[in-house]
């Protein structure tokens, strides 16, 4: 039944196309310690604010522009000079997958030259690097959130719809609680309480944990509404009479015939994630530095400098959430239309 | 109908409770509080903030805080004396005193919901306009060039961050120069003439109602061009060609008519996001409204702001769920309230 | 005005055009927006200002990071709620940042007792409020019995008192006012700079315990002549968010040499924004006559010099102090887990320890990197720029590796193989260090360090913290082992008492202690309690230099560096005299434009 949904999106244009784009994303993510040529808190202080350095084709072989400081942030190339890419370089030591050690880049220049595929920021680091880094914070925040939210509104959802009485009208509540309280105003609550209780390097964790605690509430509501329905139904109503545990009829008859529906309101649901981490992050309340994610990167392009001196390059990440987002968001809406067209799925 | 939104109003009660008691733990779980600044401040003596400790209840463990401010905002006040005791009950709603401003909560929200309430209400507006007719003319030219364009578009204004697109407003102004980087007036707004105080402020709004209301212009589209086509294929419509009426007044009375009228539902949640949808955008852009205001105060920890703010925002959510629903009752007979 | 770039106007709709053109014509060349000015009787006691007579008119624009939270002294915590009230009253003295000392303000002059506790101030005659009340004796009588009334507790009255005790304020005539220490108090006349309140505005609120409440910014939305002062300016309106404009007040009490009443400026505007980031920008966009640009902004700052007509000014090294500490708090929390590891805590008292980490910190390499070499090394607790202050004589850490090894193995650390540090126990030296991630060239400079510190084979994980949770850290929590923060510099160093005495909230490294832990500590206790006690100069400056000296050579604080301080100002002001610290503008009622 998975599969199926997942090829007969295939066959649409539109759904392989945000296919392929999510998978390319979630591959350069995997592979960003092999494809980035520095590490994401490698600084150059003699180098901030470098534009995007320049690919010339000389000696016969791909270079790449040197760059003259005029003025500590103003930049300029020298006629005539370049230094060779070399690819499958040896650089930072880091392990495939996090597991074999390794050394090769998949391309370098030769030091002190550095290569800024996209300019550097504002302590001299690479921000192509730190692109492909943060998308592994920014790409893996959905599907972690998604997949703690769709569990927890599954198991609420279903056992409120499938017992009734107290337990859904407490459920019900809760629900009903969380959904009234302005999100953003909730999640900026949530983040100030735990923060200081969380190592600025666990903040990751933390707010994956917020915002599926958020997101739950929905899930749970409509899971709830369709299991109220299944447990009328004869094959339910057979299991229990059977004397089948509670456990069973709901992983064996109420999680299959929800499952489309989870399917394809996690998808339409991941943006929210993403989104939800790049707003803390862009507020200076998520991710810490040195680390990096899409939503802090953007947080630097909110200086005045930028607008100024025109540093188009650090408004990049914006894009590459623009790009995730669209992604899932056409995605979500293929599967919903193979599901089916009438569902309504809440997104955003 | 009437005994419905009695209900949903009684039922507002347990569930601002709730909400505000959810809030004020979350805001006691913090290490640090409003103080912490002063505290940070060499020249600032030790019993001076042991006494505004005392003052702002800091002191006391967060339940008694939070039934002190309960307490408070009792909207009936009455001061037990007999005598023409009918005129001594008020009814004000009264979210206690901000500590950074010293100005009642009330006020200080009412001095920043103008800015905001225009901000939202333009932002809609733009929405609406932009797209109610784009929807039809890409359900009317269906599968055409034009179609395909708009919700490929619909798309991009649907996945692009609210804070990003304010980022790029603010980049393309300080570019171009065509528009001012943020704010809410000009420098020598107060030394203008009426009409040219209108016209400024117009122009400082565009920027922001375009970003915040792009997100609103692709689902409000999405939504019309699909119940449109549902109405085009409707049996009365077909009805109504076969009876020789004109094309055009086809559309419009018997196909736009009943096509718009689910939509007037959103406006329900439009009114629920009216006050609280603004907060990145008019940080980013520095627009003096609500959104900045309560932002400030989560960082101050300037904690009654931040439960007033809270509870206004959550009212307002759910009366705006509540007028969707009757709306919605309105728009459909066959819904009914219960 | 609000736009970045002049724009043609041809291009545009005339709409937009009547909107860009005032814009311009208040900014620009101040022509068309003037003040009719109230004429009123110049005081008799006027005080003339000695800078050459300048011309009335022009506006004055500038911006202020965030925006002032109240016009009421009395509930001011912030810098610019601070910075309006400035505008709008005065003290009874006045601060000279060029001169650094203290001038006559309402008081035309004082005379100071033989045991320098008493002081008898003669006021100003024919002094107004901005409503055209006269100022007295009362006024003053009754600024100071709000301060200290129970029912508004207000920092004014823990910094006007000598430990917990309250000056005595009597009016001894309608123009003299005698106000007695219970001790010698050094900043005396300095904190005499503290604004008085009309009594004749505020004496009801103050009856019926609403004076808090008084002039908020709700006042100064609603009806912002209520608020009323004796200051150069008054206010016209304020907007919230967004700005507020003050105009000359009619009835200021001082006046140049040719007999015009200051200030020159018609109007001041001071607009908002939310950082000193946007700040800048403003300035370089020529929307604003006075900015303080940081370091690293310079560069693109100084690019519009030219077409806005402006300069930047170098002001020589800033009052802002930054330093690293280690924890050296010997106590145990409630579950009697000590605060620091007990190995950690030997090191960290360690006076050798702490000098060997000052050794091999780059400070030259943080200049150069993080301040755009626009800074300046620190090695004690008074910045260079604090001229009357600052004692250059204090020891110094330049970075030298091998003095810093020396150091270790003199302190019973060695390194392992591989070039690791370990102390006596055999323990690897590692801390971790927090700091606030709110300050960008803090959070460079922490990272600068830790790769110092790898030098000399020492790990340091750095931990960024919201402000708040630092400040717990510190002060209430204790659990942490090295910090990294700063302070911005006083005047005075009467305003250190809380860091430096050992019973101070913000003794970082072993706050609060009943009994100071070290000989060293009870020295600067005593000398930070003489420099207190004295009116003397002279007795001042040797207790205070003292201290600077021993924090040189203990090093509980590691200073690192002060990043330079520059003011770009429109070259069109006259008059401006720049002082090395405080405001650029101090001057504000002298200086004018053509």
């Amino acid at each position: 039944m998975k599969e199926n949904l997942f090829i007969q999106a295939a066959r649409r244009p539109l759904g392989l196309a945000a296919m392929i784009t999510l998978g390319v994303l979630y591959l350069v993510a995997i592979f960003a310690p092999f494809i980035a040529p520095y590490q994401t808190q490698t600084q150059q202080l003699q180098k901030t604010y470098h534009p995007p350095t320049g690919l010339t084709w000389q000696d016969g072989r791909l270079q790449v522009k040197v760059y003259e400081q005029v003025d500590p942030t103003v930049y300029e190339p020298i006629p005539g000079g370049a230094a060779p890419i070399r690819f499958f370089a040896r650089g930072f030591e880091y392990k495939i997958l996090g597991l074999i050690p390794w050394d090769r880049h998949l391309f370098l220049v030769e030091a002190p030259e550095r290569i800024y595929l996209l300019g550097s920021d504002s302590t001299g680091r690479d921000v192509f690097s730190r692109l492909l880094y943060g998308a592994q914070i920014s790409l893996s925040i959905g599907l972690i959130g998604i997949t703690i939210t769709m569990t927890f509104g599954f198991l609420i959802g279903s056992l409120a719809g499938y017992f009734g009485g107290w337990v859904d009208n407490a459920a019900m509540r809760l629900v009903e609680l969380l959904m009234a309280i302005p999100g953003l105003y909730l999640l900026l609550a949530l983040r100030s309480a735990f923060a200081a209780h969380v190592p600025s390097d666990q903040m990751y964790l933390l707010i994956v944990i917020i915002l599926a605690f958020i997101g739950w509430a929905a899930t749970a509501r409509i899971i709830r509404g369709m299991s109220l329905s299944l447990r009328q139904r004869q094959f339910v109503l057979a299991a229990e009479v059977l004397g089948q545990s509670t456990w069973k009829i709901l992983t064996r008859h109420i999680l299959p015939n929800t499952f489309s529906y989870l399917i394809v309101a996690a998808t339409l649901s991941i943006p929210a994630y993403i989104l939800g981490e790049a707003a803390l992050s862009f507020l200076g309340l998520g991710i810490q530095e040195p680390s990096a994610s899409w939503g802090l990167m953007l947080s630097q392009a909110q200086d005045s400098k930028v607008f100024m001196m025109n540093l188009w390059w650090l408004l990049i990440p914006g894009a590459a959430i623009f790009v995730t987002v669209i992604a899932y968001n056409v995605l979500g809406d293929v599967l919903r239309d193979i599901v089916d067209p009438k569902m309504k799925v809440q997104s955003r | 109908m009437k005994t419905y939104i009695l209900k949903r109003f009684i039922a507002l009660v347990p569930m601002l409770l709730g909400i505000t008691f959810m809030v004020f733990v979350l805001m006691s779980l913090t290490p640090d509080d409003f103080l912490t600044p002063i505290r940070a401040q060499p020249d600032v003596d030790e019993r001076y903030i042991e006494r505004l400790e005392q003052e702002f209840g800091l002191d006391r463990g967060p339940i008694a805080q939070y039934l002190l401010w309960l307490g408070n905002i009792f909207p009936l006040h009455y001061d037990g004396e007999a005598e023409r005791w009918w005129q001594r009950i008020g009814f004000q709603v009264n979210f206690g005193y901000s500590w950074t401003y010293r100005v009642e909560v009330t006020e200080l929200l009412a001095q920043r919901i103008p800015a905001t309430v225009l901000l939202s209400l333009s932002a809609l507006a733009f929405a609406w306009c932009v797209a109610i007719p784009l929807g039809v003319l890409a359900a009317i030219y269906k599968d055409s060039i034009f179609d395909r364009l708009t919700s490929i578009l619909a798309y991009a204004a649907l996945s692009i961050p609210e804070f990003f697109l304010a980022l790029i407003a603010v980049f393309f102004a300080a570019q171009t120069g065509w528009f001012p980087v943020g704010g809410f007036t000009s420098l020598d707004h107060e030394f203008m003439s009426f009409p040219a105080r209108a016209a400024d402020i117009a122009y400082h709004l565009i920027l922001p109602a375009f970003v915040l209301g792009v997100g609103g212009i692709a689902s409000l589209m999405r939504i019309m061009r699909s119940h449109f086509l549902d109405y085009l294929r409707a049996e009365f419509v077909t009805a109504a060609r076969a009876k020789g009426v004109p094309e055009g007044w086809v559309m419009f009375r018997h196909v736009f008519r009943n096509a718009i009228n689910p939509l007037i539902s959103m406006l329900g949640f439009a009114f629920s996001g009216l006050l609280s949808g603004a907060l990145l955008v008019e940080n980013v852009m520095n627009y003096p409204g609500l959104g900045q205001l309560v932002f400030q105060a989560f960082l101050r920890q300037d904690q009654f702001v931040v439960m007033g703010a809270v509870v206004m925002s959550s009212v307002m959510l759910i009366i705006g769920n509540l007028l969707a629903d009757i709306l919605l009752a309105k728009a459909d007979p066959r819904i009914r309230l219960h | 005005m609000a736009f970045l770039y002049p724009v043609n106007f041809s291009k545009r709709d005339s709409l937009m055009g009547i909107v860009m053109a005032a814009a311009v014509v208040l900014t620009g060349c101040g022509g068309k927006i003037t003040l009719e000015r109230e004429v009123h009787p110049i005081p008799e006691d006027a005080d003339r200002s000695v800078s050459a007579p300048g011309k009335p008119g022009s506006v004055f624009v500038q911006s202020s990071p965030g925006a002032p939270n109240t016009f009421n002294k009395l509930v001011a915590e912030d810098a610019p709620s601070s910075e309006a009230i400035a505008l709008l009253m005065d003290g009874l003295t006045r601060y000279d940042p060029v001169r650094e000392e203290v001038v006559p303000g309402l008081a035309r002059s004082w005379e100071i007792s033989e045991d320098q506790k008493t002081f008898i101030f003669h006021l100003r005659r024919g002094v107004l409020w901005s409503d055209g009340h006269p100022f007295t004796a009362g006024d003053v009588v009754f600024t100071f019995q709000a301060i200290y009334d129970e029912r508004y507790p207000n920092r004014g009255a823990y910094d006007l008192s000598v430990d917990g005790e309250p000056f005595e304020v009597e009016k001894i005539d309608e123009h003299t006012v005698r106000i007695t220490t219970p001790e010698v108090f050094a900043p005396f006349l300095l904190y005499m700079s503290r604004e008085i309140l009309p009594r004749h505005k505020l004496i009801d609120a103050f009856e019926d315990g609403s004076l808090l409440r008084q002039w908020s910014i709700g006042t100064a939305q609603r009806t912002p002549r209520e608020i009323i002062g004796t200051g150069p300016y008054r206010l016209r309106s304020f907007r919230v968010g967004e700005r507020a404009v003050f105009e000359a007040n009619p009835h200021y009490w001082r006046a140049d040499e040719a007999g015009q009443r200051l200030p020159y400026t018609d109007f001041l505007v001071m607009t908002f924004v939310s950082d000193q980031n946007s700040a800048m920008a403003r300035f370089a966009n020529g929307e604003t006559d006075v900015e303080a640009i940081t370091p690293d902004n310079i560069i693109w700052v100084e690019r519009t010099a030219e077409r806005h007509d402006f300069t930047i000014h170098d002001r020589g090294p800033s009052t802002g102090t930054s330093f690293i500490w280690f924890n050296q708090h010997p106590g145990s929390d409630a579950n009697g887990k000590p605060y620091v590891e007990p190995h950690k805590l030997a090191w960290f008292t360690d006076q050798r320890f702490r000098q060997a980490i000052s050794h091999g910190i780059d400070r030259d390499g943080i200049i150069e990197g993080v301040l755009f070499n626009r800074g300046t090394p620190l090695w004690g607790p008074e910045s260079p720029a604090n001229t009357r202050w600052f004692n250059p004589d204090v020891k110094q850490y330049p970075l030298d590796l091998a003095r810093s090894r020396e150091l270790l193995r003199e302190a019973g650390f060695d390194w392992d193989a591989r070039g690791r540090l370990h102390d006596k126990e055999g323990n690897r030296v590692t801390f971790s260090l927090i700091t606030n991630h709110e300050n960008p060239i803090r959070t460079a400079m922490s990272m600068v360090f830790r790769e110092n510190m790898q030098e000399l084979g020492i790990n340091v994980q750095v931990q960024f913290l919201d402000f708040g949770t630092v400040v717990t850290k510190i002060q209430s929590s204790f659990d942490y082992e090295a910090g990294m923060l700063g302070f911005t510099g006083g005047i005075d160093p009467s305003g250190g008492m809380s860091i430096y005495h050992s019973r101070g909230r913000l003794h970082q490294w072993h706050p609060s202690q009943e009994q100071p832990a070290t000989e060293w500590e009870a020295r600067i206790d005593e000398l930070m309690l003489r420099q207190l006690k004295t009116l003397d100069f002279e007795e001042r400056f040797a207790a205070w230099a003292e201290v600077q000296q021993i924090m040189s050579e203990q090093v509980p604080f590691i200073y690192l560096v002060t990043p330079n301080a520059y003011a770009g100002l429109k070259n069109r002001w006259n008059n401006v005299e720049i002082p090395t610290m405080g405001s650029v503008v101090w001057n504000i009622d002298e200086i004018w434009a053509p």
